[in-house]
């Protein structure tokens, strides 16, 4: 006969004491500070005021979220925001796992090690530094534009320019980040039994059928976690990055749905404008999510949960 | 054993690193000298007739005030907190108030405002863009239960305050709301020359060795800007700095064609939108012209500070848009050092007719609401944060806010107040705005009445002392919006309008100087912003303004 569960839950809490008092921080860390919160998403739905708080402030039902559907912006906007991360995805997601797998190649460590080392450190720089160095870089007198003159082209100047941005924004994202993130992808790698490589060899496969293989499928599952997580992100494009690369020039491509946010909500201080905006954000990022981690359950092995 | 003490020695490092970002951000501290015991102010006559007549300051010991507001650079360079300055040791010295100055992190003070309503604990005072940034308007700020309305209070306890007023009518007008409440202890700059700050300029030492006049016309500016960039090689003959508000809504191009970027008061008597008006369309078709012919930086909608500023004192730049004193006098003093001959020139607004009197200028309201301090409902003695307060509105306050301490930062000469050396020329070396601000606060603003004297020591270049002339010589007073307000119902809608009529606003500019739009669309472009409401919105501002002038 099967225990229920409350006495198999006290028969695992005699055993492993430790591991649930070591448990109960991270706990409580998440229903102070993650669940509790929730509860102010209902100003979403009401005119916050901070004097009246969030109790006493009168309801507006879908007010708030009419006014961002029915804004002049909202289809470009929500267009924006999907197309720069849509571009993130296709060829951000990609170079962190391609740059793992020239790595897992170099025979010799200390060029392995010095070209790690170099990868890693623009993840470090402040953003505000990166996007200084852009704008720097940009201008019609910048590095950017000796470059194209050297290969024949003509200078302009390249942050006005709206067809250019999310390639700029792109680029630039991946140099910084391509390095850090290759660093989960080299530790599964390191994971997949060398026996099989051998095996492999033996039995007559190329490195370019080993790699298809053998390498893919080992860290399939990596990257099938990586890729759902990022596809729950889809939506939430942060700001800080857009308002320090984008000016009224460049707003047809460059604004999205954070940035419109953030002046609005700067010059209104509208909490539960942004607040609105803020959850259709999340329903959109959950419902992708359990989307992607159907697909993946049906598809493979791996899923989230 | 030694690799335990290590690896503790490590973790206990790790740790510490981790908290000191825990601790509070701050200018570095500078050891203040010991303040030399301040001799008391006189008493102020009141001049009220409900006061009593022994009030006198300083005032007996007391509660002490707790006061926030957002510190200026200039100040945090040398000092954490205003407190610790001569002017803060001065201010509660002479009040006899004891004051506990909070400080929001550097231009966090719009975030850091709205947390502090959040929580619910609000400082006594707190000294804030009342008028311009808190949502709604301060009427609404007083029916939220934030801060106290302040007739009766100014009635009973600021007779310095009171008689500033009843002698100047029109800033008693701008302070109140439309249904007549005092809501602050305002900023005011005392003198209409303080007012017109930014201006146009160019390189005299270029004019001179080409042989050309200061521009005054439209054509002129053209003639002068292809001759920069044609015989002095400047890459951007005209550039200025895009990405400040202030900047963009004062160009000077659109002042010449009787129009503005934003909100303007016509000849009518009405407030119109300049940037929706047939005159615009031509201001846009000069840029444009210009923009093409390459005497406009090119990289326009991207410029900062820094970048204008190194253009401008390089040579890439011949021209640019700013202040008297943080641009052409920062400018003139930085590029002097390498190039002795290198001379700024502040030019008058440029017209389209020769001779004509510039109709538009820039200039600021004498109340612009910002940096005025309230009394919060948290407040528990009135009476002393208003008196403490009031005290700025009197002779001895006037000169400690805007000139210091005297015998130490300024002296009577001649009943002129003139600053000392420790200001002018610094023994530690401090820039004079620095070391105005570790004084007084008229170099920056705050609950008190500025002073021209002050201005006029502060622009220590002959061509920064002429900018009030040269650029105040405009008929833009005319045309300036006085400070109203929607009302709290009207106010959300009106902002919901303006944002988005704003972005296009702003895109479709750039747009049309570019050339990637073509002038031709211009009706496409008003229809456009109709669509959006700026009718509504100019319903609602006109519908404000009736409100001001019954006031």
């Amino acid at each position: 006969m099967k225990e229920t569960f409350s006495v198999r839950l006290k028969k695992d809490f005699r055993r492993n004491k430790m591991l649930y008092l070591l448990v109960v921080p991270v706990l409580l860390f998440y229903l102070i500070f993650q669940y509790r919160p929730m509860y102010g998403a209902l100003i979403a739905f009401k005119d916050y005021t901070p004097t009246l708080g969030v109790a006493d402030s009168p309801w507006v039902g879908l007010d708030n979220f009419n006014r961002f559907f029915n804004s002049v912006y909202f289809n470009r906007l929500i267009k924006n925001t999907v197309l720069l991360s849509v571009y993130n995805l296709v060829f951000g997601f990609p170079a962190p796992i391609i740059l793992a797998l020239l790595l897992n190649e170099i025979k010799s460590k200390k060029f392995k090690s010095a070209t790690q080392t170099v990868t890693y450190l623009p993840h470090f720089i402040s953003l505000i530094v990166v996007t200084g160095m852009l704008r720097d870089f940009s201008l019609t007198s910048g590095l950017f534009n000796d470059i194209i003159t050297f290969f024949g082209g003509e200078r302009s100047a390249l942050l006005q320019n709206p067809k250019l941005y999310r390639s700029i924004y792109v680029a630039s994202s991946i140099w910084q980040e391509v390095g850090w993130g290759s660093i989960i992808y080299l530790s599964a790698l390191s994971g997949v039994d060398s026996e099989l490589y051998e095996a492999a060899q033996i039995d007559g496969a190329g490195k370019w059928k080993q790699m298809l293989n053998i390498t893919l499928p080992g860290i399939a599952p990596t990257i099938i976690i990586m890729l759902t997580m990022k596809i729950g992100t889809l939506m939430n494009m942060g700001y800080e990055k857009t308002i320090l690369l984008y000016n009224p020039a460049t707003y047809e491509t460059a604004d999205i749905i954070s940035s419109y946010v953030y002046r609005v909500g700067l010059l209104e201080q509208d909490w539960s404008y942004s607040t609105a905006i803020g959850l259709f954000n999340s329903i959109i990022n959950l419902t992708l999510l359990l989307i992607a981690n159907k697909l993946a359950k049906r598809f493979s092995e791996t899923s989230l949960w | 054993m030694k690799k335990k003490f290590v690896s503790l020695l490590t973790a206990t490092a790790v740790i510490a690193t981790s908290l000191a970002g825990c601790g509070q951000g701050g200018g570095s501290q500078e050891t203040t000298k010991a303040p030399e015991t301040q001799a008391p102010a006189q008493s102020t006559e009141s001049g009220g007739a409900a006061q009593s007549a022994e009030f006198a300051y300083p005032m007996a010991a007391g509660a002490k005030l707790t006061y926030w507001a957002p510190l200026n650079d200039n100040v945090s360079a040398n000092y954490s907190n205003l407190g610790d300055t001569f002017f803060g040791k001065a201010l509660m010295a002479q009040t006899g108030v004891d004051i506990e100055f909070m400080h929001p992190p550097l231009n966090q003070q719009v975030e850091q405002f709205s947390l502090i309503l959040a929580d619910g604990n609000l400082p006594d005072l707190m000294e804030y863009d009342w008028l311009p940034l808190y949502p709604g308007g301060p009427e609404k700020a007083i029916t939220d239960g934030v801060i106290l309305p302040l007739n009766d209070i100014i009635e009973q306890y600021c007779p310095n305050l009171s008689k500033y007023l009843a002698e100047n009518p029109d800033i008693d007008r701008m302070i109140q709301t439309d249904e007549g409440t005092y809501y602050c202890f305002p900023f005011i700059r005392g003198d209409g020359k303080l007012c017109n700050t930014i201006g146009p300029m160019m390189r005299k030492d270029w004019l001179d060795e080409l042989g050309l006049e200061v521009p005054t016309t439209i054509d002129e500016w053209h003639t002068v800007l292809t001759a920069f960039k044609e015989q002095k090689g400047a890459t951007a003959p005209f550039t200025y700095e895009q990405d400040r508000e202030q900047l963009r809504d004062t160009d000077p191009f659109a002042y010449a064609y009787n129009t503005t970027r934003t909100f303007y008061l016509g000849s009518d008597g009405k407030v119109h939108y300049g940037a929706a008006e047939p005159e615009f369309k031509d201001y846009l078709a000069t840029m444009a012209q210009w923009y093409k012919e390459g005497l406009i930086d090119a990289d326009l909608a991207t410029l900062s500070v820094d970048q204008v500023s190194a253009k401008m004192t390089s040579g890439t730049a011949g021209a640019s848009v700013g202040w008297a004193g943080s641009r052409l006098g920062a400018w003139t003093k930085a590029a002097q050092a390498t190039n002795p001959d290198y001379e700024l020139v502040a030019t008058p607004y440029p017209t389209t007719q020769k001779g004509a009197y510039p109709e538009f200028g820039q200039i600021e309201n004498q109340y612009s609401g910002r940096a005025s301090v309230a009394i919060t409902t948290s407040c528990k003695d009135v009476e002393r944060a208003a008196r403490m307060l009031d005290y700025a509105y009197g002779e001895d306050g006037h000169f400690l806010y805007n000139f210091g301490v005297e015998g130490e930062s300024y002296n009577m000469v001649d009943g002129y107040p003139a600053y000392t050396d420790l200001i002018l020329d610094n023994p530690d070396g401090l820039p004079i705005s620095q070391a105005m601000a570790a004084y007084i606060r008229g170099c920056y603003n705050g609950p008190f009445v500025q002073d021209l004297r002050y201005l006029e020591q502060y622009y220590t270049l002959q061509n920064q002392k002429d900018t009030p002339d040269i650029w105040g010589a405009s008929n833009g007073k005319a045309h300036v919006v006085p400070p109203i307000t929607p009302t709290t119902e009207e106010s959300k809608e009106y902002s919901t309008i303006m944002n988005e009529v704003r972005t296009y606003r702003d895109e479709m500019i750039l747009k049309f100087i570019f050339g990637t739009e073509s002038i031709d669309n211009f009706d496409t472009y008003i229809a456009n912003m109709e669509k959006m409401g700026l009718s509504r919105a100019l319903e609602i501002q006109n519908a404000a303004l009736a409100r001001y002038n019954a006031r």
